[in-house]
Parts: structure tokens; C-alpha cells; sequence
């Protein structure tokens, strides 16, 4: 038995989650669920950073 | 870049009440979603007010995105005369909530959060299943993603995914 009520759109979206993400997360500890968000804030903001240097140098 | 430990820490050693929700929580619970901010929801008595400025004050809150130079005073006043202050501070972005939609305050959130031990405090998260809620009551186009993420990891949790 589902706990919520089905959502059509929300079930749409389901589809296309990456559980393989989700299990390899469920796999770590808290703290270290923390540790991978920053070091995923520190890879985008170092693509940012990229971006605006690259756009510099056009 | 939000450094999530240095607030959370700070925030747990000062005994401050409050309760992660947000994308916070859903990392907490799994979640692979990057997410650029703390969300809290503070419980609003006297003492805690209290409690939560000191906390804060050495990391200069500011409301994010307010153009520099404003008279903002992070003060007891100030918190205690808003609700929700979307904030800068020198550890990073941090949303302090009084209530959120479809969940209320600190105390009714309270008996739907769990106490996660974190960087060497312990502090309280909203559950997954009211997060859920939270976020379905919100009704922003933009968390249907993040909803089906979440049910997706109530259901493996339950050990009830769907095959693939």
C-alpha cells in the first residue's frame, strides 16, 4: 500500500529518478550525505567559475 | 558554497531549537540533489530568539540578495518582529523559517522530526514523510522533481521500488 496518494505528474517524474543515485546514498551515513553536498556545491561553483573565465577570454 | 557542518554545528552548540527541513533534509534522508542553502524552521520563544542571535551574529546575517548598506539590525527585535528571513552569512546562505506551508511552526513540526547525530551534534530533521507532505502542500511546480526523488526513497527504504 503506497503511503501518499498517487500523484499522475508526480509518478511521471518517478520514471525518471536515478535509484542507483538513491541506493548508493541510503548506503552512506548522514554526515557523509553532507559531505558529498558540498563537495558537489564546490564542483559547480568551480564550473561557474570556468564558465565566466571562458566567457572572459572569447 | 554553504558550509551545511559550520552552521549546523553552531547552531546545535548553541542550543538553539530547530528543525532541518528543505533540501537540506532531503539530503539528509538520501537525496542527490544539489541544494544551495539551509533551511530551518526556529522555534520563536524568548530564549531561543535569544539563542539563535548569538548564534548567528559572529557570521553577519544579511538579507540575501537586499542591496548592500540596508539598516539591518540582527537583533532579538528583528527576529522576533519577522517570521521568515531569507539570509547571507559568512558560512553561507541560511533560511530561517517560522512556519512553512502546510506544516506550521517548530511545535507542530516537532512530533514529525527525527534526531540526526551530525557532525558531531545532534540536531533535528523534519521526517521524510512530512517532508513529502510539506512539499506536496507547497505545491511549487518546481519541487515536483524533488517529490518524486523523495517518494521514490520512501520506497526504497520500504524496500518497495518498483522493479526495474
Amino acid at each position: 500500500m503506497p503511503a501518499f496518494e498517487p500523484d499522475p505528474v508526480i509518478e511521471a517524474y518517478k520514471k525518471d529518478i536515478d535509484r542507483t543515485l538513491i541506493r548508493e546514498n541510503l548506503r552512506l551515513t548522514v554526515e557523509q550525505r553532507f559531505e558529498k553536498l558540498m563537495a558537489l556545491q564546490r564542483f559547480a561553483e568551480e564550473l561557474r567559475r570556468a564558465g565566466r573565465a571562458a566567457r572572459q577570454t572569447k | 558554497m554553504t558550509d551545511f557542518r559550520a552552521l549546523l554545528e553552531n547552531l546545535a552548540k548553541a542550543g538553539v531549537q530547530f528543525i532541518v527541513v528543505g533540501g537540506a533534509a532531503a539530503t539528509a534522508h538520501g537525496s542527490a540533489r544539489l541544494t544551495a542553502d539551509l533551511d530551518i524552521v526556529y522555534q520563536r520563544s524568548p530564549d531561543n530568539l535569544r539563542r539563535l542571535v548569538r548564534a548567528l551574529e559572529q557570521f553577519h546575517p544579511y538579507p540575501r540578495g537586499a542591496p548592500p548598506g540596508l539598516p539591518f539590525l540582527w537583533d532579538e527585535r528583528t527576529v522576533s518582529n519577522g517570521l521568515n528571513f531569507t539570509l547571507v552569512t559568512g558560512l553561507g546562505d541560511l533560511d530561517l523559517l517560522g512556519e512553512i506551508t502546510g506544516g506550521g511552526g517548530y511545535d507542530r513540526l516537532l512530533p514529525y522530526s527525527v534526531v540526526l547525530r551530525v557532525f558531531g551534534s545532534e540536531c533535528r530533521c523534519l521526517d521524510l514523510e512530512r517532508l513529502i507532505q510539506v512539499k506536496r502542500a507547497a505545491g511549487r511546480p518546481k519541487d515536483l522533481e524533488a517529490i518524486a526523488e523523495l517518494e521514490a526513497i520512501l520506497e526504497e527504504r520500504a524496500g518497495s521500488a518498483p522493479e526495474p
